[in-house]
């Protein structure tokens, strides 16, 4: 096998192993989701904790608007156990498109907006993003 | 450089951004943020085979441009330069070591250089960092899109080379 052959079959075999791992780790993540009744959803922009909703004391389904700071919105949807970006004005809408989160999987992410949502289970360390979410 | 060249470099410029424009109006494939198919790389990982990394860089530099002037808002521009240039850096690396004769290689090495960059620019700008539970997604669909431009590029590399200015 000459150099050439090595270094492509090297670099295959690279890649399948990313491949491999990629898989397996969602897998995984999938398998050991600390599955939780009550969540509490996590809402960022720019990097700062902008709000904290715990979801297991909702009741009724509510809407709220969050401005972004380039002049635009989305129309945020909390509803028992889940939150959802139902309605906004950025190129892609692909945060829309997301749908409703009901889990700590994969956060909600608006990316034109700078906008994450986060859910993590209740009982877990909030996140030490914000200092200002410390309650004194 | 020579004005056939140059007319024959604009000439892959516009077929880029056309490509792009097509692209970026097709439905998003899965409703995740990054993931897209990436065709206008087709372009860039042409000329890696038939030019050289410089006149390859000049194309995708005027295409990016070109595309977040006629298109983008600001924030697009940083992602598709941050993924671009480190996309383009994979590439050619990767062109030069294998001998420009496997494509698709090259193209999936870029299409996950590619991802990386996205989230490390969507990681600078949201920070926070549970936008890197997308990591695993974005680097599998590097690869799978990777591959199909690849092979994309090896078949018009089939074609073009009958062409009289590639043979």
């Amino acid at each position: 096998m000459n150099t050439l052959t090595k270094r492509a079959w090297l670099l295959a075999g690279g890649i399948i192993v990313l491949l491999g791992s990629c898989v397996s780790i969602l897998w995984l993540r999938q398998g050991s989701l600390q599955s939780s009744d009550t969540y509490t959803a996590y809402i960022y922009q720019d990097g700062r904790l902008l709000q904290t909703i715990p979801l297991g004391p909702v009741a009724e389904a509510y809407r709220f608007t969050i401005a972004a700071t380039d002049g635009g919105y989305n129309s945020i949807e909390v509803s028992p156990g889940g939150i959802a970006i139902v309605e906004a004005d950025c190129p892609d809408r692909i945060c829309v498109l997301q749908g409703r989160l009901s889990d700590s999987l994969l956060p909600i992410i608006c990316l034109p907006h700078r906008l994450v949502i986060e859910l993590r289970p209740d009982g877990s360390a909030s996140p030490d993003a914000s200092p200002d979410a410390v309650a004194y | 450089m020579h004005t056939r060249k140059l007319t024959i470099l604009a000439l892959f410029a516009t077929l880029a951004l056309a490509i792009y424009s097509v692209e970026s109006m097709l439905p998003p494939l899965v409703p995740l943020p990054g993931i897209k198919l990436g065709l206008a790389n087709i372009v860039t990982l042409l000329l890696l085979q038939l030019y050289d990394a410089r006149d390859a860089a000049l194309v995708l530099l005027a295409r990016i441009l070109l595309s977040s002037l006629l298109f983008g808002q600001a924030m697009s521009l940083l992602y598709s330069l941050c993924g671009g240039l480190l996309c383009f850096a994979a590439m050619t690396l990767a062109s030069r070591l294998l001998h420009r004769r496997f494509p698709e290689l090259t193209s999936i090495l870029g299409g996950i250089f590619h991802n990386v960059g996205q989230i490390m620019a969507a990681l600078l700008i949201t920070a926070v960092p549970a936008v890197l539970a997308y990591l695993p997604y974005l680097l599998i669909s590097g690869i799978v899109t990777g591959l199909f431009t690849g092979l994309c590029a090896r078949f018009a590399l089939h074609c073009l080379r009958r062409l009289p200015p590639f043979r």
